[in-house]
């Protein structure tokens, strides 16, 4: 089968991570990806499935891995080679529309009893990611065995799979995925309606944070810091109430939070400030930034993926800042449903066809990185391969 | 046309080489006959000078053409320098703007650089005609030394230590005859910046010449300049100059002394009470520009 | 004898004509028979102003002389006009600093210990050492500097006191060591007709609560115009409150005004009309165009905010308030007045580098604002020189940038404020109380040199009487965002904009160019 794979290269690392993420090199055939004929993915055992994707989209993560600007903590918990792509719709044999829960916990490897995190729902943190029929990997698209959605086919356990309602197009579809990473964030940000709310980014992570913030725990003001104009457009669609430039963020955060703004040497202060910023980047500048915009004794909440970042902890430790992280999904203790199912129901209301696009075929991936690592100037949001063609021939 | 040949006559090429001649013989004479490092012959065994050194108080400082060579590095080369280097910020200069008669200025010393700035706070109608005291066993032990700080900053050598008698006397003589005189009553350097107890001599020389005492403080030269280094490095300086004191009818040399070390010790606490600083009228009265001054004449100095 | 102010119709042979616009110049030629309104020539300034003040202060107007009202013991308030006035900043020695020196003479010939100096900034920004030096002079400030000579500070609640309400119910605050003093000398600077009088210790010793009951967006569409005190609701208010203060405190007060002699040697094209330019006028202006076309605006502003004007000093009056302002108006009008005949339906005006809010600072679009469509298009008596539904076109680079330090709430102003709305009403009603009361702004305003948070509201309450005057207005050369943002058309060139103009006024329009600074005063019948 046609497949984009990932293979593990010491020296195709280190070319890629001193090109500084240009395309032309990140795809070149010196890199860590190659499109080629692989072998199909056995199904590991009963309850498995096979998965045709119909629509796959390029993640942060996903480039950040092909441009080595990953972190090695998650190295030792990839198996090599593997098929990118955990952000997919799909199709089963039998023609149900699904989509694919990625994380690859103690229910999908078969394990009994399931160990205290996967027993509580939180799947994201599951002790047994090495264990059973397959390889070591978190997720779906990281692991050597189960393919990935950048291929013509993999294999997802029954325990992966919700079925797609038939309202929802396949683009939106597969959205459910980075929607219910910003619920499930979201969730642990845990704003009252008391609170100003600064999501720090407006890429697809930060604009369906926006979404998300604004559905399930609505705040007295929900600020946005978008970079690109049609960023900032839709993050007011999808509910912000202030959309402020990277420049300006200190300035129009001090007035909406009635805080005081000291000069400072590189970044200004602030005294006073969000009570909550979710940060949706994952870069250092950016970070650096969402722990001096938030108030002393507020929360940052970390939603991008963050690699090696050199971040000041000086306000963490002035501040006392409670930092936390979001990375998935599970079922919620706040609400007690299953986030996928949460950001099923959620996306029906929010259109989110808008930020899918646009779509390249698998063979074209070299067009498809180079125009997601552009995604901002380009005025998209979240690059897809379409590989609706893939299947029904 | 010139008379003679090129080879002859006054300047002709034979008499040029026989002068020329002239002047090898004698180099070589010198260097034969004097010896460095050898025994003196037995029958002059005794050195002497025959005429004795007098103890030189450098008139030539003060007088021309050496002042407006003064004049002119003070304001092309101090001056800037002091700036750039200390951004001095100068408190009460109004005290210091124009004096009707030769006072006695008196500073707490740290560093090297006191002179200097304490000159370019005066302003130059009052630095024109101060000398400033230099120590004789520091700066006069070596004599090219001693030239270049008189011609600088107007200094003459100021004993320490023996000959009282003639430096009281030699600094009441500059006192009369119309300059003032700058002195760091503390003897020495100060070694950390604070100030250190006076010597009475001041006191004695302003109750003898009955002469108002201008008390100053700097703060901050010792970082530009400290005991021990050579090399100024910029710090911001401040300098405070309070109203001047006269000494009480009936005051006694010592107690004045005393009275004039609390006034730059209050200066250096920053204290701004109408007793040091002066009310503001008062103030207000020694900077007029306007009033006409008579201007002190400078006597030609008494013989001695 | 100073040739008076002109209007002139353009024809054939009228060069073309210089308009202000930002740190730099553009030359236009306007269309055939518009006219083009140049200011009077500087009048001859008295010949030894130290000696003219020494007359005013011994033989006041139906006050005593100065001289009597001191004695030893009392405590007398010296306070002054801010750097607001005039523009540009005058050259040394500003008529203040020596009107200043010969009170502080007397009070020291008097023996009065207690005398404190208070520069009146009101809500404006707090100077610096050095500007306040500049303006009361050297010997004056080595005296005072600082205990006894600092800015008003209104904010302060522990430096203000409430002497009470008007019958109109307006409150009036006043600093406390004014209000405590046995005599208050108040120096001012008169540029325009709408400074002195009882404006002047009312708001410039006032604090936000006072000044409040009359820069309100109601006053200003009252008063048509400002520049002219009788049809004025702001200054009636003014005078009201200013009644009250003369009634609680002894007050002594003296006016100066100054000619508009407004350029130095080096910009002398500037103060002359373009028929008059030499041509060495010409050269230094070709010169400078080409510089300031150039040049970046950091080094552009650097060099005009240098400039200082050469004004004389045009007269010099002490005594109680209401006589001596009346002389002083007299001065200014005399060198101030320009007769227009009629309205026009087309106004156009370039706008300077300064503004009386930006003294060694950035011009922001704000301000650019408060200075064309307040200040500039004011001057006038009678009624404005465009018709009611006319079109004011300015030019103005109107860039984003503002002086972080200067104008903190000038920033969220416009990012917030006129981001939802530029309505004067609706902007007053619904954001100027949160400005005023903003924790930060106070601090900038106390402990920096930031004008109060609500200053930015007032310079765009100034502009309300024009937005609601005219039909349009157009930006020749602004920034199109920013020019957008303000509620302003924007254009290219001027031709453009007047083609714009007449989808508003109609076909073949009357056209009228103020030809200022220097400033002047339309009389329009």
């Amino acid at each position: 089968m046609l497949a984009l794979e990932f293979s593990r290269s010491i020296p195709s690392y280190l070319l890629m991570r001193a090109a500084g993420g240009r395309a032309e090199v990140a795809t070149s055939d010196l890199s860590l990806l190659h499109l080629g004929d692989v072998d199909v993915p056995e199904l590991p055992g009963p309850g498995w499935r096979q998965v045709r994707p119909l629509v796959s989209g390029v993640c942060g993560s996903d480039l950040a891995a092909l441009t080595g600007h990953a972190s090695f903590y998650l190295e030792p918990l990839t198996s090599y080679p593997f098929i990118p792509g955990h952000e997919l719709s799909g199709r089963l044999e039998d023609g149900t529309r699904v989509v694919v829960q990625p994380v690859l916990g103690c229910a999908v490897r078969g394990i009994e009893p399931p160990c205290r995190f996967c027993a509580e729902g939180r799947i994201g943190l599951c002790l047994n990611v090495t264990e059973g029929p397959i390889d070591v990997g978190l997720q779906t698209g990281y692991c050597a065995g189960t393919g990935g959605g950048w291929g013509e086919l993999l294999v997802a356990h029954e325990s992966q799979l919700y079925e797609v309602p038939e309202a929802l197009s396949d683009e939106a579809a597969m959205l459910t995925e980075p929607l219910a990473c910003s619920i499930h964030a979201a969730l642990r940000g845990a704003a009252t309606k008391d609170d100003v709310v600064l999501v720090a980014g407006a890429g697809a992570i930060g604009l369906l944070t926006v979404a998300a913030v604004k559905l399930y725990t609505p705040p007295r003001q929900l600020i946005c810091i978008a970079k690109y104009p049609h960023q900032a457009e839709l993050a007011r669609s999808l509910g912000a109430d202030l959309v402020v430039a990277p420049a300006q963020a200190y300035q129009r955060v001090r007035f909406a939070t009635g805080a005081r703004r000291l000069e400072g040497i590189e970044r200004d202060v602030l005294l006073g400030g969000a009570d909550i910023t979710f940060e949706a980047t994952g870069n250092a500048g950016s970070l650096s930034d969402a722990v001096r915009l938030t108030r002393g004794g507020g929360r940052v909440v970390a939603v991008g993926m963050p690699g090696e970042a050199k971040v000041d902890w000086a306000p963490i430790w002035q501040r006392e800042l409670e930092v936390t992280g979001a990375y998935a999904y599970g079922v919620e203790k706040s609400t007690g449903k299953r986030t996928f199912e949460m950001a099923l129901e959620a996306s029906a209301s929010l259109n989110l066809d808008r930020l899918v696009g646009p779509l390249f075929p698998l063979t074209e991936y070299k067009e498809a990185i180079a125009y997601a690592l552009a995604a901002g100037r380009m005025s998209a949001v979240r690059v897809a391969f379409d590989l609706r063609g893939l299947s029904d021939g | 046309m010139p008379a003679g040949t090129w080879y002859s006559g006054e300047w002709g090429i034979s008499s040029l080489a026989s002068r020329l001649l002239g002047v090898v013989a004698d180099a070589r004479l010198m260097r034969r006959g004097f010896h460095s490092g050898t025994p003196r012959p037995a029958t002059w065994a005794e050195r002497s000078t025959a005429v004795p050194d007098r103890p030189s108080d450098l008139a030539w400082a003060r007088m021309e053409p050496v002042r407006s060579i003064r004049y002119g590095i003070q304001k092309g080369l101090s001056a800037p320098f002091a700036e750039v280097m200390t951004h001095p910020q100068i408190e009460g200069s109004e005290w210091v703007q124009q004096l009707d008669r030769p006072a006695i200025l008196v500073a707490n010393h740290s560093s090297h650089a006191d002179t200097p700035l304490l000159l370019h706070a005066l302003g130059d109608r009052v630095r024109e005609r101060t000398v400033v005291a230099a120590a004789a066993d520091y700066f006069y032990r070596r004599p090219w030394l001693g030239r270049v700080v008189s011609l600088w900053l107007n200094t003459f050598p100021f004993a320490r230590s023996g000959g009282a008698q003639e430096v009281m006397h030699r600094s009441s003589v500059l006192l009369k005859s119309g300059w003032n005189l700058l002195v760091f009553p503390e003897g020495t350097r100060s070694p950390d910046g604070r100030l250190q107890p006076f010597k009475p001599g001041v006191g004695h020389l302003a109750v003898e010449n009955r002469t108002p005492v201008i008390p100053m403080h700097v703060r901050g030269s010792q970082r530009v300049l400290p005991k021990g280094r050579n090399v100024p490095l910029p710090a911001p300086v401040r300098i405070r100059v309070g109203k001047p004191l006269s000494p009480g009818a009936g005051e006694t040399s010592r107690d004045f002394a005393d009275r004039v070390e609390q006034a730059v010790q209050a200066l250096a606490k920053g204290s701004t009470s109408p007793e040091l600083t002066g009310s503001w009228i008062e103030r207000w009265k020694a900077s007029d520009k306007r009033a006409p001054r008579p201007r002190a004449r400078l006597a030609p100095e008494a013989p001695e | 004898m100073a040739r008076p102010g002109a209007v002139i119709e353009v024809d054939r042979n009228t060069p073309p004509t210089l308009f202000h616009y930002g740190e730099g110049f553009r030359l236009e030629r306007l269309p055939l028979g518009s006219r083009i309104v140049y200011p009077p020539d500087p009048i001859d300034p008295i010949g030894h102003p130290e000696r003219a003040i020494r007359r005013a202060l011994s033989n006041p107007l139906e006050d005593d002389p100065l001289k009597e009202l001191l004695r030893p013991g009392m405590k007398l308030t010296i306070a002054f006009d801010d750097l607001s006035l005039p523009l540009p900043p005058m050259a040394a020695p500003d008529v203040r600093g020596l009107v200043i020196e010969e009170v502080v003479d007397a009070a020291a010939r008097a023996g009065v210990e207690d005398v404190e100096l208070i520069a009146a900034i009101s809500l404006h920004r707090k100077m610096t050492a050095d500007e306040i030096r500049h303006i009361v002079g050297d010997r004056v400030f080595t005296t005072f500097w600082p205990d006894r000579l600092y800015n008003h500070d209104a904010e302060d609640p522990s430096q203000n006191v409430l002497i009470g309400r008007t019958n109109q119910g307006e409150e009036v605050w006043l600093n406390r060591r004014a209000s405590e003093s046995d005599l208050v000398v108040y120096v001012n600077l008169t540029l325009v007709p709408m400074d002195g009088g009882h404006k002047s210790l009312a708001t410039g010793l006032g604090c936000y609560r006072s000044v409040k009951a009359h820069h309100t967006v109601d006053t200003l569409l009252q008063s048509r115009s400002y520049m002219h005190p009788p049809d004025s609701a702001l200054h009636a208010s003014c005078v009201r409150q200013g009644e009250l203060i003369e009634d609680a405190v002894r007050v002594f007060h003296i006016e100066t005004s100054v000619n508009n002699h407004s350029f130095p040697a080096v910009a002398n094209f500037l103060q002359k009309r373009e028929t008059d330019w030499t041509t060495g006028d010409q050269a230094a202006f070709f010169a400078l165009k080409q510089v300031t076309d150039l040049a970046p605006p950091d080094v552009k502003r650097a060099a005009f905010h240098s400039m200082l004007a050469p004004y004389g000093m045009t007269g010099v009056n002490a005594g109680q308030v209401d006589k001596v302002h009346d002389k002083t108006l007299e001065n200014v009008r005399r060198q101030m007045m320009v007769p227009v005949e009629g309205q026009t339906d087309i106004v156009t005006l370039g706008v300077p580098y300064l503004g009386p809010y930006n003294v060694n600072s950035i011009m922001n679009p704000v301000l650019v604002v408060c200075t064309g469509l307040g200040y500039l298009f004011n001057l006038y008596k009678n009624k404005p020189v465009v018709r009611e539904g006319g079109v004011v076109i300015i030019e103005h680079p109107c860039r984003y940038e503002f002086n972080a330090v200067h104008h903190p709430s000038y920033v969220d102003f416009y990012d917030e404020v006129l981001a939802d709305t530029t309505d004067p009403h609706e902007i007053e009603s619904r954001y100027e109380k949160r400005f005023a009361e903003d924790a930060w702004y106070r601090q900038m305003y106390q402990q920096s040199h930031a004008y109060h948070g609500v200053h930015p509201f007032y310079a765009w309450y100034w502009a309300a009487f024009t937005l609601q005057h005219c039909g349009d207005v157009i930006v020749v050369g602004g920034d199109r965002a920013t020019v957008h943002r303000l509620g302003f058309k924007s254009a290219t060139t001027l031709e453009d904009a007047l083609e714009m103009a007449e989808q508003t006024v109609g076909r073949w329009p009357s056209i009228t160019h103020l030809r200022t600074p220097p400033l002047m005063l339309c009389e329009v019948d």
